[in-house]
């Protein structure tokens, strides 16, 4: 009781303190670290065993923490509560009726009883008015299988249906509605639990679900025929416990028993959030999101999520060799190989040039480097620009998220120069909204006005305000916020820093991060952060390859290696008539299309490659199928060329184990956290070629693609 | 030589000292001053009894110590000698279904290996595969458990140990309705 | 194919009303003035077009569809055009047991419409509504604004044919 009342007086002296503007971001706010800490711990028991928890936790968080989990729907942990499901109602003692335990905050003393003959009584009442009006969709529902309303009824509900009007007006029936080319939704299943309209509304700041009418004519949707336009839209076919919102692209596929699930990461962005790949029969049928706390929490984008049906389509499942009239006909993989060597092997040292693509795993990258380096050629490049002045990339803190994406959340200012996080970085930005709701920060952004799902201020266009702000002689708001914010974050898009002004604009970022981190009492806070564009790019940094490709291009290479580099910066244009161009990927892109040798290589839920995020985390994606036709992984691709009998007698085949500790060097810190235990791992155990007759097909499809 | 009786007398000085007929008792008795002795020696009907055998045995256990050695039963569980040496096995708490709320499954470690190819079978579309390891995914309370197993049978293994738990934070259902702050929800 | 609505916007007068309505209501709360609001554009129209939730949801700064919801959920939100006269007859206990059905099927068969349904020459709109509140002189009809009470099937007659000349 007193902890109940000593929440109720809190709330109110706040609001007689502040000021009730919420439209005006700039006035002055209590920030979550001045609130006092909270005081000691409520006791209660749950099912007769004692917890102890925060005041102010809710029954089912309570009984959460013991193991007991309470039957839900609508409740989601990381969204509002909302209570309207009933699904978590439990007995507490001394109550007549049944609290909703995700809604009721525990009081001292208070004793629950989540089996009990009412608490049984009320899950078996609810679920049977949610079965009244849902429809008997089951077997062609595509959540059939890992249905949270189907494992609830057979745990908690009761086995008859008392639903007599079925003989007269019958379920009620709703409309579908139409939010894309991603949700299919079916409304007539929805048990209306809100989850839908709260993501939208919370998590993905585009408020586009309601619920419209009311009483048994209440359904959810947008009222207007609207396509839900977030980028985390996919989301919410997870959060949904039935099976009203579905994948539209995964629809009649497969049920999730016939499915293998393989955990990986994701490469589409460079946050590199952890995916589970479901395959079935060596098919990649769809992408879900793993929780990861410290990257994408339980979400995934749009792009990472529905990208999956492309690596069927366009893939390179052949070597091939230009002909005499340029068109690249299917060659096999020793005549490839002989006349990519040969090309190497014929090309003057330093008209050599490797480009790095966007999806390049560390593995290829290190052996593409090491390849280059031991002909003689020091050009080792990637696609994507970043200044080289001043410290350039020899320092890891000037090319990655410096605040961990985890703690972008206790951020208290957030300055945004040049990026539109929303797109580049879709997790990033949901972060950066869960501070500004939850945390009340405020954001501010340089760069052109765009819609980032919360409110900002926005303080202009142009570049030469970051030079005010770094010198302080600017008077913007934001800048005093900035300067008096415990944490602030600043961050700065990698792709303002390809123009002629990247490099000043870099430096008077890094200056402003350091002038504001000087001051911070807060040492173990870093200030800059520069978000990268693609997956591959920290780690090249890392391993040591140039950012940029004009200066090796104006030298006019004769031999230009092409590792997945479709972004287009390489064109037929702009290198010499006689040039050779070896592309080494696995879809048939830009790259593909101006080079004279291909290569088939592995996408990344084909093989095990390491990517390092924006932030500077290095993680394993893990091969769920194999490469279709004769692609192989891109690294033993690579290997081949340092095979003796191939190159010249100069070429040294490098050992097995100096890949792995180059590998392991990298960035100074242990890239592969593999405990060895004194054996060569598996992945650089097989010594045959991939061109020898012994080859043991381990990644090998000896069945040609449809 | 008589260092060397004496050394060898030390030795087999047990119960057994009597059946041994290499070296004479005599010896040993002669080399500790009888008239310190307050009883004669204690001999246990045991040892007196034991076959030679049974008396081999004993002594070695008495002069013996255990060391435990790494067991390895690569050579007889059965498995191919190329699935020991080149498979990599990977121990983890199974990820929570993303299309679900319940948590119940999730809670013990398993193992499982690294995905080998896969076809569609051309007679019945089933799926088939060359790898005898593919659907060996063995469930465990511990990963120390699961280490143990895989140490055992020699495959080499790596656990991929989830990141940090989220932090506990109390969940408030009047943060919905707070008078000023941005939680306040405008849904229901 | 849905033509395109014509954009809505009040006239000033009723600007002027609904800026005093949102002044009612906190800074920060004008979300709260969204049903005067929505009521002032069925005053000014009849009825409330989608183009009009937009309009008052972009005046309050929240999000359409919280207009939306609001709209749909109260029946006295005309979400069709109506004709000149919105005939509204009370369908509860006391006027049904003085005789409404009569009443209601004189209306059905001299206008020739249904409920919910406007004649052709969009001069009468039928509605059935809950309790009026005017039992004491059941059966009840609201045609706009004012309430036609004790009725008989002739009294309809009356008051329809004086209705179409006016």
């Amino acid at each position: 009781m007193w902890s109940l009342q000593r929440m109720l007086r809190q709330p109110l002296s706040r609001a007689l303190a502040l000021s009730p503007s919420r439209l005006a971001p700039l006035t002055a706010r209590k920030f979550a670290d001045q609130v006092q800490a909270q005081p000691d711990n409520v006791e209660l028991f749950i099912d007769d065993k004692p917890v102890s928890v925060p005041p102010g936790t809710t029954v089912l968080q309570a009984a959460a923490q013991i193991g007991v989990e309470i039957p839900r729907f609508c409740y989601h942990e990381r969204l509002a509560v909302a209570g309207n499901c009933r699904m978590c109602l439990v007995e507490v003692e001394k109550s007549p009726k049944p609290i909703a335990a995700c809604a009721m905050p525990v009081m001292k003393g208070m004793r629950v009883k989540t089996n009990s003959d009412l608490t049984r009584k009320a899950r078996e009442g609810v679920m049977e008015f949610l079965l009244v009006n849902h429809p008997l969709d089951c077997p062609i529902c595509d959540q059939g299988g890992e249905c949270d309303l189907q494992d609830q009824s057979m745990a908690f509900g009761s086995d008859k249906s008392r639903f007599t009007d079925i003989h007269f007006s019958g379920k009620r029936a709703v409309e579908d509605k139409d939010v894309g080319p991603l949700i299919k939704t079916i409304m007539t299943r929805c048990i209306h639990c809100t989850r839908c309209i709260r993501f939208a509304s919370e998590v993905a700041g585009v408020d586009d679900f309601g619920t419209t009418g009311r009483g048994t004519d209440m359904q959810v949707g947008t009222y207007v025929e609207k396509m839900f336009l977030s980028e985390l839209s996919g989301n919410i076919i997870d959060l949904c416990p039935v099976g009203a919102l579905t994948s539209k692209p995964y629809s009649f596929a497969a049920r999730p028993w016939e499915t293998r699930r393989i955990d990986s990461v994701d490469v589409l962005d460079p946050l590199g959030s952890n995916i589970v790949v479901a395959t079935r029969t060596n098919e990649v049928l769809r992408i879900l999101p793993r929780t990861n706390e410290e990257i994408n929490e339980e979400w995934l984008s749009d792009k990472s999520r529905f990208a999956c049906d492309g690596l069927k389509r366009q893939r390179l499942v052949t070597p091939m060799i230009a002909d005499s009239r340029g068109n690249l006909t299917p060659v096999e993989w020793e005549e490839a190989i002989v006349a990519a060597a040969r090309a190497l092997r014929d090309c003057p040292p330093n008209k050599l040039l490797a480009v790095a693509g966007e999806l390049a795993d560390a593995e290829s990258l290190v052996a593409l480097k090491d390849l280059v380096n031991r002909l003689g050629s020091e050009n080792a490049c990637t696609e994507q620009y970043f200044p080289l002045e001043g410290a350039g990339t020899d320092l890891r803190s000037s090319y990655v998220l410096n605040t961990k994406i985890a703690n972008v959340e206790d951020a208290d200012f957030v300055l945004l120069i040049g990026t539109n996080v929303r797109f580049e970085a879709p997790l990033l930005n949901a972060r950066i909204r869960k501070a500004f709701i939850h945390k009340e920060t405020d954001i501010a952004s340089i760069g052109p006005k765009v819609d980032l799902t919360y409110e900002y201020i926005h303080v202009g266009d142009s570049a030469s305000i970051v030079k005010d702000f770094a010198t302080g002689s600017s008077s913007h708001e934001a800048l005093k916020r900035l300067e008096s914010a415990k944490r602030p974050v600043v961050i700065i898009g990698a792709d303002q820093l390809k123009t002629p002004e990247g490099p000043a604009l870099l430096a008077y970022t890094q200056e402003l991060a350091l002038r504001l981190q000087d001051k911070l009492a807060d040492k173990e806070w870093k200030v800059l952060n520069v978000l990268q564009r693609t997956a591959s790019q920290v780690a090249a940094l890392d391993i040591g390859y140039t950012p940029g490709v004009g200066k090796y291009l104006q030298d006019g290479p004769k031999v230009v290696f092409l590792l997945g580099a479709d972004a287009g910066v390489v064109t037929r244009e702009a290198l010499p008539k006689d040039c050779v161009v070896i592309y080494q990927g696995h879809h048939g892109d830009a790259g593909a299309a101006i080079a004279d040798i291909v290569l088939p290589g592995a996408a990344y839920t084909e093989k095990r490659g390491t990517f390092v995020n924006a932030e500077g985390r290095a993680q394993q994606t893990l091969p769920a199928v194999t490469p279709p036709g004769k692609a192989r992984e891109d690294w033993k691709i690579i290997r081949e060329f340092q095979i003796p009998r191939f190159c010249a007698a100069w070429i040294q085949r490098l050992p097995a184990t100096r890949l792995m500790s180059s590998v392991h060097l990298v960035g100074g810190r242990p890239m592969l956290r593999l405990p060895v235990r004194g054996a060569i791992p598996a992945f650089l155990g097989t010594p045959t070629s991939i061109l020898s007759p012994n080859y043991v097909p381990d990644c090998h499809s000896s069945f040609a693609t449809r | 030589m008589l260092q060397a009786i004496g050394a060898a007398a030390r030795l087999s000085r047990t119960g057994l000292s009597r059946s041994l007929p290499a070296f004479s008792t005599s010896s040993r008795l002669s080399a500790e001053d009888p008239a310190r002795r307050k009883e004669a020696p204690i001999i246990d009907n045991e040892t007196v009894f034991a076959t030679p055998e049974e008396a081999k045995e004993k002594m070695t256990q008495a002069v013996a110590i255990t060391v435990p050695t790494k067991v390895d039963l690569s050579s007889i569980s059965g498995v191919p000698e190329e699935h020991v040496k080149n498979r990599r096995v990977r121990i983890y708490q199974p990820p929570k279904n993303a299309m679900q709320s319940g948590t119940n499954n999730i809670h013990h470690w398993e193992m499982e290996f690294d995905t080998r190819q896969r076809w569609e079978n051309p007679l019945m579309g089933w799926t088939s595969t060359g790898d005898p390891l593919s659907n060996l995914k063995i469930q465990f309370t511990s990963p120390e458990e699961a280490i143990e197993h895989c140490e055992k049978n020699g495959w080499i293994w790596f656990l991929d140990v989830p990141k940090i738990e989220k932090d506990f934070k109390p969940k408030n259902y009047g943060v919905n309705f707070a008078w000023n702050r941005r939680t306040r929800v405008s849904t229901k | 194919m849905k033509e395109k609505e014509e954009q809505f916007s009040f006239t000033s007068d009723n600007l002027r009303k609904a800026k005093k309505s949102i002044e009612m209501y906190p800074k920060g709360r004008e979300g709260s003035a969204v049903m005067p609001l929505l009521y002032l554009v069925q005053e000014q129209c009849g009825w409330v077009p989608e183009s009009a939730m937009r309009y008052v949801a972009d005046m309050l700064h929240i999000p359409h569809i919280r207009v939306y919801e609001v709209a749909n959920f109260y029946t006295m939100y005309n979400l069709k055009p109506v004709g000149k006269y919105l005939i509204q007859i009370c369908r509860t206990t006391p006027c049904w047991l003085c005789n409404s059905e009569e009443v209601l099927n004189t209306f059905k068969k001299k206008l020739g419409i249904n409920i919910g349904e406007t004649t052709k020459d969009n001069l009468f709109t039928l509605k059935e509504v809950e309790c009026l509140g005017a039992c004491v002189n059941a059966p009840v009809v609201q045609i706009n604004n004012d309430f036609y009470e004790n009725l008989t099937p002739e009294k309809v007659e009356n008051i329809i044919a004086e209705l179409s000349s006016k």
